[in-house]
């Protein structure tokens, strides 16, 4: 009898994480088969619409490619933090305090050049995120309160410092007494880049490049890799470990504001309590799925975006958007689970075929 | 279930353990190569051999953390494939490893009991359980105290309790002494002899003759995967032909290597004091020098100060006051990669985790002091990083693959010959070498030795701590006992009696009006 086993690679397989996607994307596509079955529905033709309206035209990449933006962004904030052994899982609250930042910017500025206030409305929302995450940050680097929990729980007060603005002060007096904000002026919105998709995805992508490159190659990326790898060795190197886990964390809510100022000068008319629509929560998938690694934050960041555009164009065929989170889910399963092959590969038992080893089905049966 | 093949001991009974022709190959070495093993219950056996004769790997496939290539695994006569460790717990198998699995946060009780307890226990009657336990088997511990705050002896007995709590038949202790002092070691041993009355196997992997003589009854010497003598009466077997088992010929005897040319203070350390972890003193007012072409030993029981004297000299532990000079300048509050531009190597206790970033790949390791004179601008410059380590690779003939895998595949000697090439490549003025050889087999402990006199020799001011007195009796040019925190006595290596220099270390020489006249240049 032989069987299957798993033995370690001596060495991590290269290229192993973007087969494992790959092989998470079949297994969840497999079992959305089921799924829409299961709920009379043609999986094929469904699939056939989730495709064109996320990959099907330029007009679908557009979408594709914007909703990509708030999720590379928040999963390059939570890699950042995550290289260090660091975990960020406030980046919603992040992205709205970037939103905040950039809208308050917008409400005083209103008059300004597009470009200056578009500028303006962005480093604000840099600030905003940082500013959120400073807090953990110094509360992790200094007395080692656990990031995890804090920048959890300062989700909850963005959201609510938000709804706050918006039942009051920031409340459009147009607007009937609804709660809701003042429209952005025109000058306030990213100009377009082709079809629907607007210059924040160019913006993120460099975002993207430059930590991708501060990462690898730079003294700043070696030791943030020293440090997240031992944090005894990083001092012993002359590394201030402090110094390193307050500015990650802080950089990291700044990507992730980054996104929130993005999202609302590209893709709102103004500031409302959705605008961080679970990017922030994605992003920890995105970046779990990258690895850490900036460089896949990218592609996993785009491959989610035509998911979730896909998943929301199916809804005018009577299919749930829904699926499309179950979907996410299973791609995040099934690459997890292949993602073992990266550091083990499957072979046959030989050992079972040594005479030495009978089975222990063999030997029970001998008197 | 009984097979023809098994064979019984002199009372007819089955073995305890035996392994048959085991093999275990991993990619590029063999690790067992045909190795057996006979473990009668009731005995503490020890597993003899240098680094990577193949102790671990088959200890590893006894506990089922591996599984063999070929050969076959009984206890008490029956076959047994472990899949798992859960399958050899499950035969009654427990395995101390040198890297403790504990839980720091948790209290002894939680620790010994975790994935073992039955349903929801009240804590007070898990703690007087585990407190019995201990007592039975004459284990000094107390359940109620947190895992942090004990010392490496003390959660080794931990380690020890888990196994017994899970009812083990057989203890496999993975080289349990390397973190013990030699009073910790001296209970273990009790210990040890307690189960095996008791009628387990206690299997004791050493590389340290003097222990196995002392706490063993039988041993087995791997030599190259393979079993070059099995079982033998540690009683009527000389240590000497032990060792000759061991390296495939006769030890060298290690020589004396004639003494350098002593110059000026290279190293002065005056009054110093510091804290240990848990905040309790730790060095008590040390007063050392070491000048320009002497290695200065310092001796002592584990845990009287000699880690924190390295920490404090290599600017990793704040002082409490007193100044560290280096070269002649005060250096007492410098950053340590200041300490590191101003001439001293460290080569710290903790190899992997402090020495050197396990995750990271040699390259990275290589440059871990020096990567800012790699940079061009903000960015790291690939080419002279590689050229570097490159250099270092062959300069100390470090054998290991492509530098940019992880430093994880490189074996223990090879792992010491980068952390220390590193340090000593640019001949630095002084050396801070702390336990460099414990570890290390044959062939790399004199690699390392022989590297330190080379220092020595061009000038530098090494200070050597280590627990091996062999060692230090053979390098030093002059020995320092430490003892609670401070320098209780010095010594002329070549005149100095072990049995003085014992009671020194035993803190009888208490005081430090009796140190003796410094025997001068």
């Amino acid at each position: 009898m032989s069987r299957l086993v798993l033995v370690r690679r001596e060495q991590v397989l290269r290229g192993g994480q973007p087969l494992a996607f790959g092989i998470g994307l079949m297994v969840a596509l497999v079992v959305g088969v089921f799924l829409l079955l299961g709920s009379g529905h043609d999986p094929l033709r469904i699939y056939e619409r989730m495709f064109e309206a996320s990959m099907g035209s330029p007009k679908a990449w557009s979408v594709t490619l914007n909703r990509a933006v708030p999720l590379g962004l928040a999963g390059l904030a939570v890699a950042v933090a995550g290289s260090m052994g660091l975990w960020n899982i406030g980046a919603e609250g992040q992205i709205m305090a970037g939103a905040m930042g950039a809208a308050w910017v917008a409400r005083v500025g209103g008059d300004w050049p597009a470009l200056m206030l578009i500028a303006a409305m962005l480093g604000a929302a840099i600030v905003g995120g940082a500013l959120l995450a400073l807090g953990p940050a110094v509360a992790r680097a200094h007395i080692g309160v656990n990031e995890i929990i804090t920048t959890l729980m300062l989700n909850e007060v963005a959201i609510r410092l938000l709804q706050w603005l918006i039942h009051g002060w920031w409340k459009d007096p147009e607007s009937q007494n609804f709660p809701l904000a003042s429209m952005l002026a025109d000058n306030a919105k990213l100009p377009t880049l082709f079809e629907r998709a607007h210059v924040g995805v160019v913006l993120a992508a460099l975002m993207i490049a430059i930590f991708g490159v501060a990462a690898s190659r730079t003294a700043w990326g070696y030791e943030l890799r020293v440090a997240g790898s031992a944090g005894a060795t990083a001092r012993y190197a002359g590394i201030s470990l402090e110094r390193k886990i307050l500015t990650v964390l802080v950089l990291s809510g700044g990507v992730a504001g980054f996104a929130g100022g993005i999202e609302l000068s590209g893709n709102s008319d103004r500031i409302t309590e959705n605008l961080s629509n679970g990017f922030g929560f994605a992003g920890i998938i995105v970046a779990a799925l990258a690895l850490m690694r900036p460089s896949g934050v990218a592609a996993v960041a785009v491959l989610f975006g035509a998911v979730q555009i896909g998943g929301q164009s199916i809804q005018t065929l009577g299919v749930s958007s829904s699926v499309s989170t179950v979907l996410q889910a299973l791609i995040l399963f099934g690459a997890i689970a292949a993602g073992v092959l990266s550091r083990y590969k499957v072979e046959l038992d030989v050992a079972d075929a040594q005479p030495l080893r009978p089975t222990r089905r063999e030997s029970d049966t001998t008197p | 279930m009984r097979n023809e093949l098994t064979s019984t001991d002199t009372l007819g009974q089955p073995f305890a353990v035996e392994l048959q022709g085991i093999w275990k190959r991993f990619p590029g070495v063999v690790a067992n190569a045909g190795a057996d093993l006979r473990v009668s219950a009731g005995t503490v056996h020890a597993v003899l051999g240098e680094n990577g004769a193949g102790k671990s790997t088959l200890m590893n496939i006894l506990a089922g953390v591996y599984r063999p290539d070929a050969g076959q695994l009984r206890i008490d006569g029956e076959i047994h494939h472990f899949r798992t460790p859960a399958d050899a717990l499950a035969a009654g198998i427990g395995m101390v490893h040198q890297e403790f699995r504990l839980i720091p946060s948790f209290t002894v009780a939680d620790n010994v009991v975790l994935g073992a307890a039955e349903r929801i226990v009240r804590r007070s009657s898990i703690e007087s359980a585990v407190g019995e336990l201990a007592e039975r088997f004459g284990i000094a511990t107390e359940p109620d105290r947190m895992v942090w705050q004990l010392s490496m002896g003390e959660r080794q007995r931990v380690e020890i309790l888990k196994a017994l709590w899970r009812d083990a038949q057989i203890l496999v202790l993975d080289e349990p002494t390397a973190v013990l002092t030699p009073g910790e070691a001296d209970e273990l041993a009790a210990v040890l002899r307690h189960m095996a009355n008791d009628g387990r196997a206690v299997i004791f992997i050493s590389h340290k003759l003097q222990e196995v003589t002392s706490f063993c009854d039988e041993a087995t010497v791997l030599r190259g995967g393979k079993t070059v003598a099995a079982s033998l009466s540690v009683e009527s077997t000389d240590a000497t032909e032990l060792a000759g088992l061991m390296v495939g010929s006769s030890p060298a005897i290690s020589e004396r290597p004639p003494p350098g040319q002593v110059g000026e203070e290279l190293l002065a350390v005056h009054k110093l004091r510091c804290m240990d972890d848990r905040g309790l003193p730790a060095l008590d007012g040390i007063e050392l020098t070491v000048r320009s072409g002497e290695i200065v030993g310092i001796a002592g029981v584990a845990g009287n100060g000699q880690r924190e004297l390295a920490q404090v000299i290599a600017g990793l532990r704040s002082v409490e006051s007193g100044t560290v000079c280096l070269t002649g300048e005060d250096r007492t509050f410098a950053s340590p990669r200041q300490r590191f531009s101003a001439g001293l190597g460290y080569i710290p206790e903790d190899r992997l985790g402090v020495g050197l970033a396990p995750r990271l790949n040699v390259i990275d390791n290589a440059i871990l002091r020096t990567y800012r004179d790699h940079c061009r601008g903000p960015f790291l410059d690939a080419e002279s990083a590689t050229a570097h380590c490159q250099d270092l690779v062959d300069r100390f003939r470090i054998q290991t693959g492509p530098l940019f895998h992880s430093i994880a595949g490189l074996s223990g000697g090879n792992l010491q010959r980068l952390l220390v090439g590193r340090e000593l490549r640019g001949h630095p003025s002084v050396v801070v070498a702390a336990q460099p050889t414990r570890g290390l087999d044959v062939q790399g402990v004199k690699a390392i030795q022989d590297l330190l006199v080379a220092e020595r020799d061009v000038g530098a001011a090494v200070l050597l701590i280590s627990e091996d007195l062999d060692e230090l009796l053979t390098l030093s040019d002059r020995l320092l006992v430490m003892h609670a925190g401070r320098i209780v006595a010095e010594f002329e290596p070549t005149t100095a009696e072990r049995r003085t220099i014992g009671e020194a270390m035993a803190g009888h020489l208490d005081g430090a009006c009796v140190i003796p006249e410094v025997v001068g240049p």
